[in-house]
Formats: C-alpha cells, sequence, structure tokens
C-alpha cells in the first residue's frame, strides 16, 4: 500500500509542476488551455440547458422519453470512454517506458496495474469528464435543483459511472492480449472490432430511437399508457439506464427509487473494482511479459502487407527525397495496428452514418426546420472530418519520433517535409469530407445548389481543419510518445479538437440566416439559385483562409525550433 | 590548410542557463578531434549546433565553409551524424532505413544496394538488416546508425559516444573503421567519456567544462602515454 502511495504521490506532484510552472509559455498555455476548455464547457452547459428546455417545454416529449433519449447518449458517452481507455491502456499498461522500468524494481504487479489504471483513466478520461459535468450542470440548472445535486451526482453517479466503462475496458484487455498470446493479435483486434459494432447495433436496433419516437406519438398525449412494454429487458442491465433512472426519479421526486439505481451502479463499480483487481494479480504480468516478449529480438513476424511498388529501392515517382519520406511514412502507418485498425474503424463508422443517413424520412416545411436539419448534417460531417483529422492528421509531426535527428540533420529542406505531410493529409481528408458531404447531402434529396454549396463549404473545411491539426500538431509535437493514439489524446490535441470545433461553429453561424433566407424563398417559389448565397460562401473562405495562415505559420515557425 | 569544421564564437543559452559560452574550435581535413568534458560540460550542445539540430544564440559553425544555420543544405551534405542515442524507426528493417536516409542524401539507386551490401558486411550485421528496428538490441541499433552515418561518404563524421552498447568486437570493428576513413581524408569530431580511446584514436583533443574549453592542443600529433590524460583530464575538471 505504502508504495502505491508512492507511486500516486510522484504522479500527482508531476502533474501538479506541470500545472503551476511559472515559465511564461506554460503560463501562456495553461491559460489558454482554461480559456478554450471553460469556452466549451460554457457552449456546452449552454446547450444541455437549452436543449432541455426545447424538448420538455417546447416539442412536450415528457420526463419518461426524454430520459430514454438520455440514457442512448449516456449509452454512446459510455462506450465512448470504454473505447477510449481499452486503446490507452495498451499503450499505458503494455508498452510503457515506466511500467518496464517499475517491472524491475520490487514493487508487486498489481499495485503497477492500480497506478497505471488510475493514471490511465484520468489520463484518457478527463475531457470527457468535464463535458459531462457540464452536461450535467445544463440538464441540473433547467430543473432548478440544490447544489448538492451537483457535487452529489458529479462525485457518486457520473465519475463511477465512468470509472464502470474503465475497469470494463482494462478487465478485457487483459484478457484479450492473454488470449492474443495464443491466437494472434490481429485475430483478437478483428474480434474487439465485431464485438463493439455489434454491441452498437444491437443496442439502436432494440432501442431503436425512430421506432420509440413513432410508437410514443401514437399515444401522444397519453404517452404512459406506452410506458409499461416499452423497454426491452436488457437496458435494464445497462449502466447508462441506471444513471438516467436515477436522474428520472430525483427530477421526478421521489428519491427512494432513485437511490436503487444509485446502490445497483455502485455495487457493480465495487465488484468490477474487484474482479479488475484478481485478474490483475493473475493475468497482468503474464500478459505485460507476452507483449514484451512479442517485441524481443528473434520474435521476428513476416509483414502480411506486401506492396512491391511502395519497397524501399524501386524507383519512384517522386523526387528524392520526397519519395523516402512517402515509403517511410506508408511502412511506418501499415505496419503500426493501431493505425491501420482505427482507419477501418473510421471507415466503418463512416460507413454506418451514410447508411443511417439514407434511411432518414425529412419531410419539413418549415424553412428553419429545414435549414437545421441541412447544418446538422453539415456540422456531423464536419465533425467526423475534425475527429479524422484530429487521428490521423495531429500526431503527423509528433511521429517523426525519436529518429527524427536523422532528417534534421539531414540536407533536407524541412518546410519541403511540413508541405508534403499537408498535401497528403489534406487529399486523404478532402477525399473523405466530400463523400461524406455529396453522399449525405443527395440522401436529404436536397437539391443540386445546395449539394454544391455544401460541397465548397466542405472543401474549405477540410482545408481549415488539415491546415489547423498539422500546425497545431506540430507546435504540441512530442517527438518521445511513439503512440499515436496518445498523441491525439494529449492536452494539445483536445486544445486542438476544441479550437477545430468553435471554427466549425463559426462556420455553421455564418451559413445558419443566408440558409435560412433561401429556404423562405424555396418554399415561396418552388425553386431558386440565389447568386447571393455565395457570398456567405467567400467568408467561410476567408476565415477558412485565417485558420490555414495562421497554423501554417505557427507549424513552419515550430520546425525550427531546437530538437 | 583550410578548416573543415570552424566553430567561431559559439554561444546557446537555454533560458538564463548558458550551455556553451563563446566557443571557439577549429578542426582541419582528415584529423581525428576529441572533444572531451565531464557531463553536462556542453559536449552534446555543441554537437548538436554543428549538426544543426540546436541552432546557437549567437556565433556561427561552418562545415566545409557553409553556416549550419544559414546555409543547411550544403553543410549538411558532408556531415554523418551519430547521436549519443541510437533512434531508429521502429517499423522499418535495418535495410529500408538505410534506404531512407539514401533517399534523403539524394544517392543514386544502384550505389544505394552496393553500399548497404558493403556495411552490412563492414559491422557485420548479418541477417538482423532485414528485422524490423524494434527487435534490435543497443548494439545492433549502434551500428546501423553508424552505418547510416557513413554510408553516403561524408566528409565530416560527427559522433557522439561512438562505442555506447557496442561489444568489444563491435567496438574493435568500429575503431579500425574510422581510424582506416580519417586516413583516406575523413574529418572526424567526437564526443567520448572513454579515455583510452581518445588515446587509442584522437589526432588532437579539446577539454570543455560548464560550457568552456578549459584545455585545446594547439597542433596535430601530440602523443599521450598511457594513464596521462586520464590525470590531466581529472586534474582540469575537479
Amino acid at each position: 500500500m505504502e508504495q502505491f502511495i508512492l507511486l500516486l504521490n510522484v504522479k500527482a506532484s508531476a502533474f501538479l509542476k506541470s500545472v503551476t510552472d511559472l515559465r511564461p509559455q506554460s503560463i501562456l498555455k495553461n491559460l489558454s488551455s482554461l480559456f478554450i476548455f471553460g469556452g466549451v464547457a460554457v457552449g456546452v452547459f449552454l446547450l444541455s440547458r437549452a436543449a432541455t428546455g426545447y424538448l420538455l417545454t417546447q416539442a412536450h416529449i415528457g420526463l419518461f422519453l426524454f430520459h430514454r433519449f438520455l440514457s442512448m447518449l449516456l449509452y454512446v458517452f459510455f462506450i465512448t470512454v470504454n473505447l477510449g481507455n481499452m486503446i490507452v491502456c495498451y499503450a499505458t499498461l503494455y508498452k510503457s517506458d515506466e511500467v518496464t522500468y517499475l517491472m524491475g524494481l520490487p514493487i508487486p504487479h498489481h499495485t503497477i496495474f492500480a497506478v497505471k489504471f488510475i493514471d490511465n483513466f484520468f489520463y484518457s478520461s478527463s475531457t470527457l469528464l468535464l463535458l459531462g459535468l457540464a452536461l450535467l450542470l445544463g440538464y441540473g440548472s433547467y430543473f432548478g435543483v440544490s447544489p448538492w445535486f451537483y457535487f452529489f451526482t458529479f462525485a457518486a453517479v457520473l465519475l463511477p459511472f465512468m470509472l464502470t466503462a474503465g475497469v470494463i475496458a482494462v478487465i478485457v484487455l487483459m484478457l484479450l492480449i492473454r488470449i492474443a498470446s495464443r491466437v494472434g493479435i490481429r485475430w483478437v483486434l478483428a474480434g474487439i472490432m465485431i464485438l463493439y459494432l455489434s454491441a452498437i447495433y444491437l443496442y439502436f436496433s432494440a432501442v431503436n430511437p425512430v421506432n420509440l419516437v413513432q410508437e410514443v406519438m401514437k399515444h401522444y398525449p397519453e404517452v404512459n399508457a406506452y410506458f409499461g412494454y416499452l423497454d426491452p429487458p436488457f437496458v435494464h442491465y445497462l449502466p447508462n439506464h441506471w444513471v438516467s433512472e436515477f436522474l428520472y426519479w430525483t427530477v421526478s421526486g421521489e428519491p427512494a427509487r432513485a437511490t436503487w439505481h444509485l446502490v445497483t451502479l455502485f455495487c457493480i463499480l465495487v465488484s468490477l473494482l474487484l474482479t479488475a483487481w484478481m485478474v490483475a494479480r493473475v493475468y497482468y504480468y503474464k500478459s505485460w511479459m507476452s507483449t514484451s516478449e512479442a517485441r524481443s529480438p528473434g520474435s521476428g513476424r513476416p509483414g502480411f502487407l506486401q506492396v512491391g511498388f511502395m519497397e524501399f529501392g524501386r524507383e519512384g515517382v517522386l523526387p528524392r527525397p520526397a519519395d523516402a519520406f512517402l515509403r517511410r511514412d506508408f511502412w511506418g502507418f501499415f505496419r503500426e495496428p493501431s493505425q491501420w485498425l482505427h482507419l477501418l474503424l473510421m471507415f466503418v463508422l463512416l460507413c454506418v452514418f451514410l447508411v443511417s443517413m439514407s434511411s432518414l424520412e425529412l419531410k419539413l416545411t418549415q424553412p428553419f426546420l429545414q435549414t437545421i436539419s441541412y447544418l446538422v448534417v453539415f456540422l456531423f460531417d464536419g465533425f467526423l472530418i475534425a475527429s479524422i483529422s484530429l487521428r490521423f492528421v495531429f500526431p503527423a509531426l509528433s511521429l517523426e519520433g525519436d529518429a527524427f535527428w536523422c532528417v534534421r540533420s539531414a540536407p533536407v529542406n524541412l518546410r519541403k517535409l511540413y508541405w508534403q505531410k499537408f498535401i497528403g493529409s489534406f487529399l486523404l481528408i478532402v477525399t473523405t469530407a466530400e463523400i461524406l458531404s455529396v453522399a449525405s447531402t443527395s440522401m436529404l434529396r436536397d437539391s443540386p445548389f445546395l449539394i454544391l454549396v455544401g460541397s465548397l463549404c466542405t472543401a474549405f473545411v477540410a482545408l481549415g481543419l488539415t491546415a489547423l491539426n498539422l500546425g497545431a500538431g506540430a507546435y504540441f509535437a512530442t517527438f518521445r510518445e511513439k503512440n499515436p493514439i496518445r498523441i491525439a489524446s494529449s492536452q494539445g490535441a483536445s486544445l486542438t479538437f476544441l479550437g477545430g470545433m468553435i471554427y466549425l461553429g463559426a462556420v455553421v453561424a455564418i451559413l445558419v440566416v443566408p440558409l435560412n433566407r433561401y429556404f423562405e424563398i424555396l418554399i415561396i417559389r418552388g425553386t431558386t439559385a440565389p447568386g447571393w448565397l455565395l457570398i456567405p460562401i467567400v467568408a467561410v473562405g476567408l476565415l477558412t483562409g485565417a485558420v490555414f495562415a495562421g497554423s501554417t505559420g505557427i507549424g513552419l515557425a515550430t520546425l525550427r525550433r531546437d530538437y | 590548410m583550410n578548416p573543415t569544421v570552424q566553430i567561431s564564437h559559439v554561444t546557446k543559452k537555454f533560458g538564463p542557463f548558458v550551455a556553451v559560452d563563446n566557443l571557439d574550435l577549429s578542426i582541419g581535413e582528415g584529423e581525428f578531434f576529441g572533444f572531451l568534458g565531464p557531463n553536462g560540460a556542453g559536449k552534446t550542445t555543441t554537437i548538436k549546433m554543428i549538426t544543426g539540430l540546436y541552432a546557437p544564440t549567437s556565433g556561427t559553425c561552418l562545415i566545409n565553409g557553409h553556416d549550419v544555420h544559414r546555409d543547411p543544405l550544403p553543410a549538411k551534405r558532408s556531415i554523418g551524424y551519430v547521436p549519443d542515442q541510437p533512434f531508429l524507426y521502429e517499423k522499418l528493417t535495418g535495410r529500408e532505413f538505410l534506404h531512407f536516409v539514401c533517399g534523403l542524401f539524394n544517392m543514386p539507386a544502384a550505389l544505394v544496394r552496393e553500399k548497404i551490401e558493403e556495411y552490412t558486411e563492414v559491422f557485420e550485421i548479418g541477417d538482423f538488416i532485414d528485422r524490423r528496428a524494434e527487435e534490435y538490441s543497443q548494439g545492433m541499433r549502434q551500428r546501423i546508425v553508424l552505418s547510416a552515418a557513413l554510408i553516403h561518404d561524408p566528409g565530416v563524421l560527427i559522433i557522439d559516444e561512438p562505442l555506447v552498447g557496442l561489444d568489444p568486437r563491435s567496438a574493435r570493428l568500429v575503431k579500425d573503421t574510422l581510424k582506416e576513413r580519417t586516413t583516406k581524408g575523413l574529418t572526424v569530431f567526437m564526443s567520448t567519456h572513454l579515455l583510452e580511446i581518445v588515446e587509442e584514436l584522437c589526432d588532437r583533443i579539446a577539454i570543455i567544462k560548464q560550457g568552456r574549453i578549459i584545455y585545446e592542443e594547439s597542433q596535430t600529433g601530440a602523443r599521450r602515454s598511457n594513464g596521462e590524460l586520464e590525470t590531466m583530464f581529472l586534474e582540469l575538471t575537479k
């Protein structure tokens, strides 16, 4: 126990030193973090309060249906925390040099596990914890609850809920690594992907939000008549259900029924923590050993990917050294499972999104609702592009890694390297973005003119987000970190993502009024393709230009920094 | 004789801390120069300025007359660099890494293949050349990095602790290779803590302490007998 506390103390003091660093650049960085995170938290708070108010007082969906939607949102939140923890846990618990060092000391393996688990949970979930708190504040402020409700719900509900997701992630990971040492990592990774996609698909097939609305609305306003047979039985065993039920019964003024769900959540968390502890005692060292041996000399594995024309030594189409960089990045990407697997996962998610869009039947007649639906789809496309950019473009410079010395000391123009990374990333992002934009706006049966508007704005957004992520990725570069997932979930990455969200919000703000005017004219006249709609597109272009110039300037300037 | 490496009034500050203070050094063609100093004296900082990894706060580093910071490409074309830690791209094999480095130096493809075979043999890399770097031992990494530094036939080799992690046989190989290259005109700027290596290989030495040169031999060919250098080093750096 003493060792556990000592190690946690070291972690805590390292964290405190980083946030209380009084050097000017650190103060500036911490202040800008505070400003951006604070701004987003306030935005989420306002959105949460407004959405709660709208659904309950304008749309009159009722408390029950509202909490069922909240439950679905919490399910997505749970899966996000769970997956995030599992992915980052692999790097923290198995690939970290710190663990290798600690394993050589007389410290019980399960103590190392406990320290690294806590470290990992707060590292990978802190941003989501902040967003969860902002959502909770928005929700609570609508119902006018007491300040104690926030403290209690945050500490006794939200934190245990997220911790439950994190503990499940680490238990599954340890077991999977043990299995992987017998059947091979690729089969296990494929299994995880299928498992999670199935879990998401089965959940939403069972609770189907579209059916839910249609069925409830059939009984409207007597929706309570439908409540008795609404939930599929398995939903009652999910943590998101306990949290939403706790909130439902709390705001309904029945604390005794709320407590029951809280106790359930707490008991399950304690059971899971004990299970994780026991699994760690048995398997953590063995699973760490098997991952460690997999990287040792003599464990050589043949590459499963054979792409002859990309092999080193072949004549390339690009001039040198661009050709050398291209081949290095290609093999570096496809030999790192976390890279290609994530790309594959994102591709599947994009397909799921497009399939979901194709089944939407929106026959809206009000201009404002049409504007909202168009911009929500645009914003969702933008959100996906921001996520892909963050995951694959932001780490691009950091992934030069410790071996960057060989590029920095070679006769290579670093600006060319930067532009090569930019062009490669932009081509990937803009292609994906355009496919998404054209497919999603076509599926909503928008006019060719609106599809063109969406396509132009999407191209700008792809440009802005690529430049932002590459520039910020260079500024926050961490050459010591080998894991791209940890780079993309660092504090700098979170700031960049929030910056991207602010940029997307500004683009939507530019478009909202002109689009609303467009839909008004369209409904009156039946058809229109007004030239004045080009003005907001030009404004989006100018905004993007500013983001591009600022980010690229910062990115190029950081290349001159000492390495 | 024009100096191959010319360091003039170079200072490097990290905030208020002065790591290298007004350093002046001049190394001629084919010279094997030993750069010594206690831990934290400024050796690696100096090397990083010579190779363009750090920008000096003031002063200039010239390689064959080209300023590494104002005119980096011609200067870097002449440099081969072996860092203190032999970091490689973990997912590339040794052969792929050497191909990559040759690409950075724009070497013709046919010559690249020939050179890779040559250095695989010189440093006895064997079958490891086709294994990924993530499987390498420290010594194997060092052999790959040494091959990468020499493969483009540089005029100047900047080398920071060349024998880290090498077994006695590999160390002998490296020493013989470096000595043989200097006879053909290669200039070596070597930083090390191993005084016996300096005694065996170096034509001339300088000792740095707290960022300042405290001792520099004025001419090539000064001879030191066994243990003499150690006594002098300990005396000067205490």
